[in-house]
């Protein structure tokens, strides 16, 4: 269904760019991604987009951003402005989702089981810091028409 | 192979330079060493994370390497690496940080055409074009990579020097009610709001309005 | 200990065109030099981080009686912000904001406009505020107050052309800011109207 919902998509970007460097300098792993495979996002129906984009939100809100503190003051409090960006995001999502208008098909079903398998595939701090690290993948694909 | 024994100093301040996506792998030669020194080139796609040799690049004594080919899936992002040796003793693998293409690009400004009548000039832009094998290959402009792209157009009107600005999103622009017989010189910028990217503004293209009929 | 240094008092957060700033009344200790130090909450760390604080690095060990919180207050959430007085090793009791704080509540300004006329365009300069912000510019021909064009406008880099003017004909124009992470605008600034050059062209 349709579901318009208006992010600070710049506000993120800008944040998220100002500690990418920090926070993919503290995942080693590169043979493994938590978004991007065996899956690209990129594949998904655009029927799903609305769906995965909620589950995705409520993942990084949920999983990611509270296991992602560090010792450096600038990186934490861009990593609040982050969070807190996606908890106001994640709340209109979740209205959409409420009023039926952001349905879930088998495919973004399938692709969330599989970024959860990634992400318990690791231990929690690692896992979630790689998934912050990986933060642009989900703006690029969101931002893909 | 088995690996020599590696105190030569590394390669340093090992990245991407992209413009368009022509996405070319640079470094510095390691500190202290002249001339003689040999380069390998491998890289790898991030969350595969298989290194992969890149043979062009394979004992090379340039301090570059053209990676627009493996890295031209701009949904993906990529790591690079460059080991040197010399004299029979090498470095470590000296890694890239993760590249994206999509975000780390630079791009090139618009190309632009202008024409006129006697009181108005017509603006044609044209966006550059993504990196591509070779010229048969069909073309991919950055408009359709990047689809909030727009155009910041100058216009400067020689004789007052008074300089005007515009926003538009589409490729053309019409600037009617103009003075005949005067030089108005145009250019123009790409502007993407996110991932933000600004391309410099192009060179002027100055052109004379046609003398009053 | 933390006894003996007061808690700052009248602490408040002043809001204007989303530069955010957060006051303080000192903390006077003769003879010495007050320190002070602010920290923020978001409804993140509220809900996720056990009501976690961030401290605010440019207003640790402050003397100034004054925080830009801007930086911080980057989403829109309810946030929270405490200070506290520190003097050497001692420090005072946390002081928080009453309420909660959210940048959809910063006052917004009318836009500072001039308006130009240059031959048979129209055009205008706005004060650049900064990347929150884009203008939604009405412009209409005088005595027809009915037919207003809106433009809106992102980039203020310098001199914007607004439009193409009929000759001689008089053009007014009036600008708001808007802010579409907090979807509100200010207040317009006064309609300024500007003459477009006469036609010069003779029929013969």
């Amino acid at each position: 269904g349709a579901c318009r919902v208006s992010m600070s998509m710049a506000e993120i970007r800008a944040g998220f760019t100002a500690i990418k460097a920090d926070i993919q300098s503290r995942d080693p792993i590169r043979t493994l991604s938590i978004l991007s495979h065996p899956h690209s996002l990129h594949k998904l129906k655009s029927s799903d987009r609305c769906c995965i984009t909620h589950q995705l939100f409520t993942f990084y809100v949920d999983k990611v951003f509270k296991h992602c503190r560090t010792e450096d003051s600038f990186v934490n409090r861009k990593i609040s402005s982050i969070a807190n960006s996606f908890l106001s995001a994640r709340r209109k999502l979740s209205q959409c989702h409420e009023q039926n208008n952001c349905m879930c098909g088998e495919e973004s079903r399938e692709k969330f089981k599989q970024i959860l398998a990634n992400y318990e595939g690791l231990n929690v701090t690692s896992a979630a810091m790689k998934s912050l690290g990986e933060l642009d993948i989900l703006l690029d694909w969101m931002e893909k028409s | 192979s088995g690996e020599l024994y590696c105190s030569l100093p590394n390669p340093r301040n090992v990245h991407f330079e992209s413009i368009n996506m022509k996405n070319v792998l640079h470094w510095s030669a390691p500190e202290g060493t002249g001339d003689g020194v040999l380069y390998k080139v491998k890289y790898a796609v991030y969350g595969i994370g298989k290194w992969i040799r890149k043979p062009e690049c394979r004992n090379i004594n340039r301090t570059w390497c053209d990676l627009s080919s493996e890295t031209s899936d701009y949904e993906e992002q990529y790591y690079a690496s460059v080991k040197a040796f010399l004299n029979g003793t090498c470095s470590d693998w000296m890694e890239t940080t993760r590249f994206n293409p999509l975000t780390d690009t630079k791009i090139d400004p618009p190309m632009v055409s202008v024409s006129s009548t006697d009181r108005s000039i017509s603006i044609i832009l044209t966006a550059p074009e993504k990196w591509k094998r070779s010229p048969e290959e069909e073309s991919i402009s950055l408009l359709q990579v990047y689809p909030g792209l727009k155009y910041n157009v100058s216009v400067l009107n020689k004789k007052t020097k008074k300089r005007w600005f515009f926003s538009i999103s589409n490729n053309t622009l019409v600037v009617p009610w103009l003075e005949p017989g005067t030089a108005y010189c145009v250019s123009a910028q790409i502007h993407v709001t996110t991932p933000l990217l600004d391309s410099a503004f192009s060179k002027e293209h100055c052109i004379t309005t046609l003398k009053d009929k | 200990g933390d006894a003996l240094l007061p808690a700052p008092q009248s602490i408040s957060i002043l809001s204007t065109n989303m530069k955010h700033f957060l006051t303080w009344s000192p903390v006077i200790v003769q003879g010495a030099t007050v320190r002070y130090s602010v920290e923020f909450q978001g409804e993140y760390e509220r809900e996720y981080t056990n009501g976690s604080w961030i401290p605010i690095s440019e207003c640790s060990l402050t003397t100034a009686t004054l925080c830009n919180i801007t930086e911080d207050i980057s989403a829109t959430v309810a946030y929270k912000l405490r200070v506290r007085a520190e003097l050497g090793a001692t420090r005072s009791q946390w002081g928080t904001t009453k309420g909660f704080f959210s940048r959809a509540m910063t006052s917004l300004t009318p836009p500072v406009l001039r308006v130009l006329a240059d031959g048979h365009h129209v055009l205008v300069e706005l004060a650049d505020m900064g990347p929150s912000f884009q203008f939604h510019v009405l412009y209409w021909k005088k005595g027809q107050e009915s037919r207003v064009w809106q433009k809106v406008v992102k980039e203020v880099s310098s001199v914007v052309h607004l439009d193409t003017m009929e000759a001689g004909a008089e053009y007014c124009v009036k600008a708001q800011t808007h802010v579409e992470a907090i979807n509100r605008s200010s207040s317009f600034s006064p309609t300024q109207c500007v003459r477009a050059q006469g036609d010069t062209s003779m029929w013969l």
